[in-house]
């Protein structure tokens, strides 16, 4: 009995020595949702048709309008000119739905007091689905108001990783890639259609891809570990459970990419 | 805190107690309790604490690379890679008559898949108008309703009608840009011929133009050289000093007279060859507008023949989709229900069926395409049998793929539920306490596969 009792109080101690770490909320704030489903929505669908054929119309107009072209600097000018049609058409067309969509998602993520709603592309499992709610207040005949109150501080940061890609070390790196590859390129598709069989080939496709993502490696690899601790120092620092990429967060978030990015400075 | 893996933690649990012995039970129950929450605190993270907090993060991309499955994905990623690749090799340059070959193979491909298009969509029609006929009967004498009397094709009126309006909606824009598309290929050539017969006609008058100065030429030099005998004796006699100022004058009168008849016959060769040339030019020109108006006239019925044979095509293809008679009894409310649920549903099926038909025709004319600017020099990566080759190792990568992904998904779900977090992310840029639970989910890919 005596021994019973020693073993119990050895549990009791066990169980002490784990409490403290079990005392934590886990976090259950994070919502998600399909992006297919709101884009299937008609009034997104009917938008998008008239921004394709309005495109339609662009290229041909742009295509013309680049065989007139004279020099580099006018080529420049008429490809931003049409860059700068097709963003004001698709401001025109997709923009009041695209914004009943974000205050829908505000509303429904306000209701449910979530930090953060994310695509449910990178969900592996948990989180809440707010997609149907989300969809049901678009399609509603009412008018959606902003929340009075701006989401909570979320524990789950994001970065904007095309910001940082932008960065010159990246960007000298990537440029580096880039001429390597076109450099491999013709060397390898000679060596591809010299080939006599699939299997030749196959292994030759191999072969470049090993090399370009060796180079890839070689150049972009240190930069990328660089970021990655950069931004996990700040994370903790800034008590963020997980950081994601900008693309992947709909609604919320805490956002530090600034903070990264001077850090790297 | 070192990680162990769920299952290996499954195959701790299961092994014999060493603690045999009865008298020594409660406390082997106690200490196999003991080391059981041990080893459970020890080796598996406590997903509740304070830095972890129920997140966690998986990079599916490396746990991908695990799957057994990889292997065949990676063969077709490389077989994907090997296409791509040869496709960028440039181009031996091809001679115009190549390009006229292979461009009059591509546009008779181009036929057969619109007329492929068309054929499979009227085929549809009528299949499912006969459906729908067929099933109206079926429901109209079901409900004890005289098919006949009922007007049967009321029902069928409103697939009709709807068909026929979206087909004619179709059609009409197919018709348009086609004619537009004719039409400036009508302008073109009309542009071109006017061009190159106007050239032609410069090129003939500057011809004749150039015949007649030399003839001018000519004949100034044959007068000059049938004077030359008679024009030196006289500048002989000029040159004589005893010669008085009457005998001077005539012999210079005789010079000036010699010039002047030369001039004169000159000139009158160069005013009939003006006269003659403004004729010519205005022959030519006349000749070059008829020509052109031949030509044009030419395009242009070519153009009308194009145009009616499209139309033509197209009105056959709405025949049989005008209004049906309108219902001749009164149809009672459940049977008018499932009349509309039948036309619902066969307007719904052929409009899958038009809608794959002519999928599968701009596929083929965006492969075509690219052949087509291929043949002009343009690098558009792999086209015909190596661009189909590309799509069929395409379709298979993402099929596998997505095989792939669905089982990880699975044995993702499955873990995180039992080392109970809350939430689980991929494609995580860094880490401020979230687990990663990317090894755990490898070694359960892997071992399901063991």
């Amino acid at each position: 009995m005596k021994k019973l009792v020693s073993s119990l109080l050895v549990l009791g101690a066990i169980f002490a020595l784990i409490a403290p770490g079990a005392i934590a909320a886990d976090l259950n704030d994070v919502g998600y949702v399909d992006q297919t489903a709101i884009g299937s929505l008609p009034p997104f669908v009917a938008a998008n048709n008239q921004l394709a054929a309005y495109k339609a119309k662009l290229d041909s107009q742009f295509a013309a309008a680049m065989k007139a072209a004279k020099s580099d600097a006018q080529r420049q000018s008429v490809t931003m000119q049409f860059q700068q049609k097709f963003a004001d058409k698709q401001r025109e067309l997709v923009g009041p739905i695209f914004t009943r969509a974000q205050l829908a998602l505000a509303n429904v993520a306000d209701k449910l007091h979530l930090s953060i709603v994310v695509d449910k592309r990178i969900v592996v499992y948990g989180g809440q689905d707010v997609t149907n709610d989300v969809v049901s207040l678009i399609r509603s005949n009412q008018a959606i108001a902003p929340p009075s109150a701006s989401p909570p501080p979320s524990s789950i940061g994001f970065v904007d990783q095309s910001a940082l890609d932008g960065s010159q070390k990246v960007k000298n790196a990537n440029d580096q890639l880039q001429k390597y590859i076109d450099s491999q390129k013709p060397i390898y598709a000679q060596r591809i259609k010299d080939a006599k069989t699939d299997a030749e080939r196959a292994d030759i496709g191999q072969q470049f891809d090993k090399a370009v993502s060796d180079q890839r490696d070689k150049l972009l690899k240190p930069l990328i570990q660089e970021t990655k601790n950069v931004t996990a120092q700040i994370a903790q620092r800034k008590h963020l459970l997980l950081v994601i990429d900008r693309g992947d967060v709909i609604f919320g978030g805490t956002d530090i990419t600034q903070d990264v990015q001077n850090a790297l400075k | 805190m070192s990680r162990m893996h769920s299952s290996d933690f499954i195959r701790a649990e299961r092994k014999p107690s060493p603690l045999k012995s009865p008298a020594l039970r409660p406390l082997s129950i106690a200490a196999t309790l003991a080391l059981a929450l041990l080893a459970s605190a020890c080796s598996q993270v406590n997903v509740h604490s304070n830095t972890v907090r129920g997140v966690g993060y998986v990079r599916v991309d490396e746990v991908i690379k695990h799957h057994p499955l990889y292997p065949q994905l990676q063969q077709l990623n490389d077989a994907i890679a090997a296409i791509n690749l040869e496709a960028s090799v440039p181009r031996a340059p091809l001679t115009p008559q190549e390009i006229a070959t292979q461009t009059a193979a591509l546009n008779q491909q181009l036929k057969a898949a619109q007329e492929r298009a068309n054929s499979i969509i009227s085929q549809k029609q009528n299949q499912y108008l006969q459906q729908e006929r067929d099933a109206d009967i079926a429901a109209l004498k079901a409900a004890g309703i005289d098919p006949r009397a009922a007007g049967i094709g009321a029902a069928m009126s409103a697939t009709s009608q709807a068909q026929a309006a979206q087909a004619a909606r179709v059609a009409q824009q197919d018709y348009m840009s086609y004619q537009q598309s004719v039409m400036q290929q009508d302008a073109d050539a009309a542009r071109s011929i006017a061009e190159q017969l106007n050239k032609e006609a410069a090129q003939k008058f500057r011809a004749r133009a150039s015949e007649y100065q030399q003839e001018e030429s000519d004949l100034t030099l044959r007068l000059a050289q049938q004077d030359a005998t008679e024009r030196l004796a006289l500048q002989t006699k000029l040159n004589n000093i005893a010669m008085d100022t009457a005998q001077r004058k005539a012999v210079t009168d005789q010079l000036g007279a010699i010039n002047k008849k030369e001039s004169d016959q000159v000139n009158a060769m160069r005013a009939r060859h003006q006269r003659e040339l403004a004729q010519y030019q205005a022959q030519l020109r006349a000749q070059a507008q008829d020509q052109i108006n031949k030509q044009v006239a030419a395009i242009r019925a070519q153009t009308q023949a194009k145009l009616s044979a499209h139309g033509d095509q197209l009105r056959s293809q709405l025949q049989g989709l005008g209004s049906a008679p309108v219902p001749q009894a009164n149809i009672p409310p459940n049977v008018q229900a499932k009349l509309k649920q039948i036309h619902e549903d066969m307007a719904k099926k052929f409009q899958t069926d038009a809608q794959a038909a002519v999928a599968a025709y701009e596929s083929t004319k965006s492969d075509l395409d690219a052949q087509f600017a291929a043949l002009h020099g343009e690098n558009v990566g792999a086209t015909g049998a190596a661009a189909k080759q590309l799509r069929d190792l395409q379709k298979r990568h993402d099929a596998l793929q997505a095989q792939i992904q669905a089982q990880i998904q699975s044995e993702a779900d499955k873990l995180a539920k039992k080392m109970g977090f809350t939430v689980v992310l991929d494609n995580a840029t860094a880490s401020g306490g979230a687990y990663d639970l990317t090894n755990d989910l490898i070694r359960d890919v892997e071992s399901l596969h063991e």
